[in-house]
């Protein structure tokens, strides 16, 4: 079985780029990260900038394995979906569910060893300039010398092959273990995840305005509701829809479709929500942070740096996977509905016609998205504006909002219409006969 | 409600209603070409059931296609109701094919999304004409699907799928139906059904059929078979019999033979 994933690899490199890509990125992230401790580690570097260097590696150590975790999970089950044929092939052939599953787990594997391997040279770049950040904002000393050691390779490669053969067996045994999806789970799921939410933003008031955690409740807080808001989304957006009467044939085609689709879409809302919602509540709450300090007239203290910078990296983490699984799972989406597609123009429609439903689609999704976002956001910031500076608002603008749904809509609009066309440019009975 | 409008700007249908002229058309280039279609001329009066039909290779599919609009020919010319159809963009080609052709295929390309009664409009929608919700019903009725109008495609039997694709075809009225192998996937009862309607579209509405297929009881319900080998057009039979054309199938591979 093994032999056979690594031909499948050798002859279909093309299908595995989403993958490699995440798991390229994730251990570049965990590497550049992980690296802070070897620095840490060397004789002669003094406690303040050790505890600095140590505290990044932690914090975004542990972000980053869930990302990664969930990042090439998204890949692969979208790549798992999209070989159902040449899986039940197999099955027919006599391959048992655990051959099956571990061709795609050693597939898996193989990817991301690759993935990590691949990402030494920018992650040893990578560490270097942060390392230079931390120096040039004073949280660690000038004398302190870069090292790329054992943590760093050992974590990286690590976290990375095992996230992706976690992520690759839950995905085979959704795929090969062909059970009803459980409603029930996922709606427990949906409404455990409002509920710690809510009691996290909640908790936000339990805390002083000086308190160095307060930014963790709402925080945290915030990414839950967003998951929670991310599961029950399908299901609002349908409701949405049954009332929204579109204009033109593009439109009422776009509205039925989503309607039959909307339980499929939460593997798009679901990183456009976290990606609306983090980067909103992170952003603002720094800002309503450095405010604040900056009212209070005190010169910033290293744990008040190393907040923010940890903020912002967090933020551009996030950001950077939410993008990468939004862009994989639209790319897979869209692809997948080539024939969808050929079927369209077949019953009458014109590339502009196909086009424009896909347009409409995805600018539903897009509002849709970030209006959940923005609210599971706003639950965060709202809090804890509250507590640090006694007004419900931050001070700022809506300008930085503004910016986090601009790229949203980029990406989300972006990446659809230009794989629809590219989906379109296919004559309409090819495309209709490769699909079937 | 359309019937009107359409009489107004329409001279009304042409007398024939599908003309071939030397339409040539070949795949791939240099040592690998394959000559698909050589120079076929062929011409079908309204109101008329005709099945295509030829060994595998023949060309039959390319030429429905390449009849249809769904391909560009390389050489030659198309005519459909009168009106040739010339170069220019998909878009221009789409409009050309949806005004005036109608298909069914062997796997039935009905929307996943969309329930029977919204398959069948999606045609009149994508025209921006106006949908007469009594005459769709009509029309389903009329397929055998009157009492299954909410019902998505998954639901329901392939017989029942490929009539829904009939419905989807007559409903726009088009002058020619295009069926690519329309009983490839039923069971001989299923198919039966959707020959009779075929057949019915053109007695009783005047509509003209086209249909390609590899099956001698299939072609026996068209008014005549026109036969192609190797891209070429190879006989004709009226009033067709299966015995007939099973028979005339197979001395095709005979001739094929000689030539060579």
């Amino acid at each position: 079985m093994f032999a056979l994933a690594l031909r499948s690899l050798r002859k279909r490199p093309a299908r595995c780029t989403a993958t490699l890509l995440s798991a390229f990125l994730g251990a570049a992230i965990i590497m550049t990260f992980q690296s802070m401790h070897d620095t840490a580690g060397r004789p002669g570097v003094d406690r303040v900038s050790a505890e600095s260097l140590s505290t990044a590696a932690s914090v975004v150590g542990g972000y980053g394995t869930l990302l990664v975790f969930f990042a090439v999970a998204s890949t692969l089950t979208v790549n798992v979906r999209q070989r159902r044929s040449e899986m039940e092939l197999l099955r027919c052939s006599g391959a048992t569910p655990a051959q099956i599953g571990r061709m795609v787990v050693g597939e898996a594997v193989v990817i991301a060893l690759v993935g990590a391997v691949l990402a030494i040279g920018p992650a040893m770049l990578g560490g270097r300039a942060l390392l230079g950040v931390f120096q040039d904002s004073g949280q660690v000393a000038r004398s302190v010398d870069y090292s790329f050691g054992p943590v760093a390779l050992m974590s990286g490669i690590g976290i990375t092959v095992l996230a992706a053969a976690g992520a690759a067996f839950l995905a085979v045994r959704r795929a090969t273990r062909r059970s009803v999806p459980r409603r029930g789970a996922r709606r427990l799921l949906a409404y455990g995840a409002l509920a710690l939410g809510a009691v996290a933003v909640c908790s936000t008031f339990a805390f002083s305005a000086r308190d160095a955690a307060l930014m963790a409740p709402p925080a945290y807080g915030a990414i839950l509701l967003s998951v929670g808001c991310a599961l029950v989304s399908p299901k609002l957006l349908t409701t949405v829809l049954d009332r929204l009467p579109l204009p033109g044939a593009s439109g009422w085609f776009a509205v039925r479709n989503l309607r039959r689709r909307a339980a499929e879409l939460s593997a798009v809302l679901m990183p456009l929500i976290l990606f609306t919602c983090v980067a909103t509540a992170t952003l603002y709450m720094q800002a309503v942070e450095n405010d604040a300090i900056d009212a209070s007239g005190l010169p910033k203290s290293v744990d008040a740096k190393n907040l923010e910078t940890l903020n912002l990296v967090v933020v551009g983490i996030i950001v950077v996977f939410a993008c990468v699984m939004l862009v994989n799972s639209l790319y897979a989406a869209t692809t997948y509905r080539a024939g969808e597609f050929g079927r369209q123009r077949l019953a009458g429609a014109t590339p502009g016609q196909v086009l424009a439903a896909v347009g409409v689609e995805s600018v539903v999704l897009t509002v849709t998205g970030v209006f959940f976002g923005t609210l599971a956001g706003l639950a965060g910031i709202l809090p804890f504006t509250l507590v640090r500076s006694d007004t419900p608002l931050p001070g700022r603008g809506p300008g930085i909002w503004l910016g986090v749904v601009a790229v949203a809509a980029l990406v989300t609009v972006g990446t659809s219409l230009l794989t629809a066309r590219h989906a379109v440019r296919a004559p309409a009975v090819e495309a209709v006969t490769l699909a079937a | 409600m359309f019937h009107r409008a359409r009489r107004t700007n329409d001279p009304g249908p042409a007398a024939e209603a599908l003309r071939l002229v030397k339409v040539g058309k070949s795949y791939g280039t240099g040592a690998g070409a394959v000559t698909a279609l050589d120079g076929v001329t062929l011409g079908l009066a309204r109101g008329t059931f005709t099945a295509v039909m030829g060994p595998s290779g023949s060309g039959k599919s390319t030429l429905l296609q390449c009849a249809a609009g769904l391909e560009r020919p390389d050489s030659g010319i198309v005519r459909v109701d009168g009106a040739e159809m010339t170069g220019g963009g998909e878009a221009e080609l789409t409009r050309f094919r949806r005004s005036r052709i109608g298909f069914v295929f062997q796997q039935y390309n009905l929307l996943p999304t969309l329930t029977v009664a919204q398959n069948t409009i999606l045609p009149l929608k994508l025209a921006g004409r106006r949908v007469d919700r009594a005459r769709v019903r009509e029309v389903l009725t009329a397929v055998g699907l009157g009492d299954r109008l909410g019902h998505l495609p998954d639901q329901l039997s392939g017989g029942q799928r490929q009539r829904v694709a009939i419905a989807r075809a007559l409903v726009t009225e088009p002058r020619v139906i295009f069926a690519d192998e329309p009983t490839g996937a039923l069971d001989t009862r299923s198919a039966r059904d959707v020959l009779v309607l075929l057949r019915e579209a053109v007695r009783v509405h005047g509509r003209t059929v086209v249909m390609v297929t590899h099956d001698p009881v299939a072609a026996s319900y068209a008014d005549s078979v026109v036969f192609l080998a190797d891209g070429r057009l190879a006989g004709e039979l009226h009033a067709p019999t299966v015995d007939a054309v099973a028979e005339r199938l197979a001395h095709l591979g005979d001739d094929v033979l000689l030539e060579v």
